[in-house]
């Protein structure tokens, strides 16, 4: 009996695996919530390592942030770019394409909105309208190359969009270093934007932004479950070769679906610049491509669930603002939690597909 | 002339971790396990290099924790892609993720950033030193010295050795591999720990020898380099040295550039690494002749039970 354990293979020792063929919604509920609860578990006692009284958590994150009115605005005002970048990352996925650069399609974006901006192109009146569209077009500029690669040559969109990221980066600062900088500031940032060049405040202090955000989730939410397109796109995620042998438009639906990926990205850079800081940064990006390449996971590209998720991600940001202030913790403790939760929820797939049976023991 | 003799020297500085990284990636990717954590892996080692060196005083030890430190996160991702077998994309993903967030929150939290240190001295062989031109390769520390050794050893090991044969087996077919009574799981555990650390002293020769401090993400998408740089070699180690040492050149160029006084603008001249990978993907992308080289399953995850 003792021999036979020994002799099977590491992994299978007294445990078999078996493939579940289908597992009851609640049940799947249950599972994910539980995986989401012990990364908050962990996260809470990364915290607490880190120097947060345990009871502060609680007002940190909750209180402070949910019960304030205040503070509610401000985290629907950083959720909407996040709901963008989210938004932007599920849709290049549903095209089987892993837009890592969202960081650069954000800073293409936000440039050509400063762009418009500084050179004052166009009325007045319409300013803040072609800023929007720049910034799209920015975007959406920007993820030319990587899908035009991708599809005539098969270069590693990976790759190809974290470089792209990186010189992007680079361009970012020749500018804000160079001829844009604001002589006023100290800071690598651009001029301020001109009051009429700002998203606007609608009913009681929320931002133009929040709505926005949330007529672009519908349309994405029709582009990719009701338009034809949504179709296309569902034979081209589950089988390429079918989708090509039943005469499905394959390139024309990737490049068009990663093309509206970088746009609203793009859209994302504006909604900051025009948004919380009002001027273009040296770092207004940071964290985001990371958090949108999240949320379109956690939310398993349905852009309903991205919205929820986005919210829950700038409940983070918040709350990590505030620890920076009060506890000196710094920014790359929200990016550790965010990446506890994805490892937490893409273990709960593991228990969803299959079965651990236990073998009792001399069974073999 | 002194501009190019001191740019030669130099090369070896800044080709080095490219070359460790990839070798790394290679033994992990010949296993059949697509590795695309290397920048996290590598911030890691950097930061236990560092940490290390401010506590111990000793670049040895040093080296060897980044090492140790690098494969024991790496087991995170060998549970995620061995046990859970969650996408492997996903997995090296969040693996650098979680690198870039742990080591920045350490390095603040343990007041490790912005401390200088000495680094190894050179070593320099009598008479090769002294050459016109190419004597500044011979003005190196130990690490530069041993790497070739490290992969002949490690092209030995791939090619000509029975453990190697299986490793790339496991690679290539895991099934027919399996089938033969070689340990498929145990072998990719191996790999990746065994990958991981050569990853993790690429990274800690960034930042204990090299740039000498710890700076939050100071590894700035050489990791991703190192990725690239191992798909152009088609998976060979003597490919990937050539490749490190071409990425080198161009490293080491741009501080001789600032230095020479010629004006150029300087964030145009910090894009070049990334450009010039950018570059050589689409070309070797375009030029792509007949069978491609890549490992036949990598990316794959095995499991028994799901044959297919």
């Amino acid at each position: 009996m003792f021999e036979n354990v020994i002799k099977a293979p590491l992994l299978t020792r007294r445990f078999s695996l078996e493939l579940r063929q289908e597992m009851a919604w609640y049940w799947q509920a249950m599972i994910i919530t539980a995986s989401l609860a012990a990364g908050v578990v962990i996260s809470v006692l990364i915290l607490m390592a880190a120097g947060v009284p345990a009871g502060e958590l609680v007002n940190e994150f909750i209180v402070y942030t949910l019960l304030d009115a205040e503070s509610l605005k401000s985290v629907l005002y950083q959720a909407s770019p996040l709901i963008m970048v989210g938004l932007a990352g599920s849709l290049a996925f549903r095209a089987r394409f892993w837009n890592l650069g969202l960081e650069g399609q954000m800073i293409f974006g936000a440039i050509a909105a400063t762009g418009v901006a500084i050179f004052d192109i166009g009325p007045t009146s319409m300013r803040l309208v072609s800023m929007l569209i720049a910034g799209m077009l920015g975007g959406l500029a920007w993820a030319i190359l990587p899908v035009a690669l991708k599809i005539r040559w098969q270069v590693n969109e990976i790759v190809s969009t974290l470089m792209l990221n990186y010189i992007a980066a680079n361009f970012l600062f020749h500018l804000l270093y160079g001829s844009w900088k604001d002589p006023k500031s100290a800071f690598p940032y651009s001029p301020q934007y001109e009051t009429f060049e700002r998203l606007p405040d609608i009913m009681s202090g929320i931002s133009l932004s929040v709505p926005l955000a949330l007529v672009i989730s519908l349309i994405v939410l029709w582009y990719t479950v009701i338009s034809r397109s949504s179709l296309y796109l569902k034979f081209v995620d589950k089988s390429p070769s079918v989708a090509i042998a039943t005469g499905i438009p394959f390139t024309r639906v990737i490049l068009f679906t990663v093309l509206m990926s970088g746009a609203l990205a793009g859209l994302a850079g504006v909604m900051i610049t025009a948004g919380q800081e009002g001027r273009l940064t040296h770092s207004f990006y940071n964290g985001y491509g990371f958090s949108g390449i999240l949320i379109a996971f956690l939310a398993r590209n349905n852009p309903l669930a991205a919205i929820a998720t986005a919210l829950l991600i700038a409940l983070l940001f918040i709350a990590g603002q505030s620890l920076q202030v009060f506890y000196q913790i710094p920014f790359a403790m929200v990016q550790l939690i965010q990446a506890i939760l994805v490892i937490c929820v893409a273990s709960s797939d593991f228990f969803i597909r299959h079965r651990i049976r236990r073998i009792a023991s001399g069974a073999e | 002339m002194d501009i190019i003799s001191s740019w030669i020297g130099n090369i070896p500085e800044f080709a080095l971790p490219f070359a460790l990284a990839a070798l790394g990636l290679i033994i992990i990717e010949r296993s059949g396990v697509l590795a695309l954590g290397a920048e996290g892996l590598m911030l890691m080692g950097a930061l236990a290099g560092i940490g290390t060196y401010l506590v111990s005083g000793n670049n040895a030890i040093a080296l060897f924790s980044a090492m140790f430190f690098a494969a024991l996160v790496s087991l995170l991702f060998a549970f995620m892609v061995l046990v859970l077998r969650i996408n492997q994309v996903i997995s090296g993903l969040v693996l650098v993720f979680f690198c870039q967030g742990l080591s920045a929150l350490l390095g603040t939290l343990l007041d490790w950033t912005n401390h200088p240190v000495p680094g190894l001295p050179d070593i320099s062989p009598w008479l090769l030193a002294d050459l016109p031109l190419i004597g500044g390769l011979f003005r190196q520390n130990i690490v530069v010295y041993l790497t070739p050794l490290v992969f002949l050893l490690s092209g030995w090991f791939l090619f000509r050795s029975v453990p190697g044969l299986r490793l790339r087996a496991v690679g290539e077919n895991p099934q027919a591999a399996d089938s033969v009574g070689i340990p498929v799981i145990g072998y990719r555990l191996l790999a990746i720990l065994a990958g991981s650390a050569l990853i993790g002293l690429a990274g800690a020769y960034i930042s204990v020898l090299s740039t000498k401090m710890w700076i939050a993400n100071m590894i700035g998408g050489r990791g991703w380099i190192a990725v690239a740089l191992v798909i152009f070699a088609r998976w060979s180690p003597w490919k990937a040295l050539a490749g490190a040492v071409l990425f080198g050149c161009i490293e080491a160029l741009i501080p001789q550039l600032a230095a020479s006084g010629i004006r150029l603008p300087q964030y145009f001249v910090f894009m070049t690494p990334y450009a010039v990978t950018l570059a050589v993907m689409i070309w070797v992308a375009a030029g792509k002749s007949g069978t491609s080289s890549q490992p036949g399953a990598l990316g794959l995850p095995y499991v028994r039970e799901e044959r297919t």
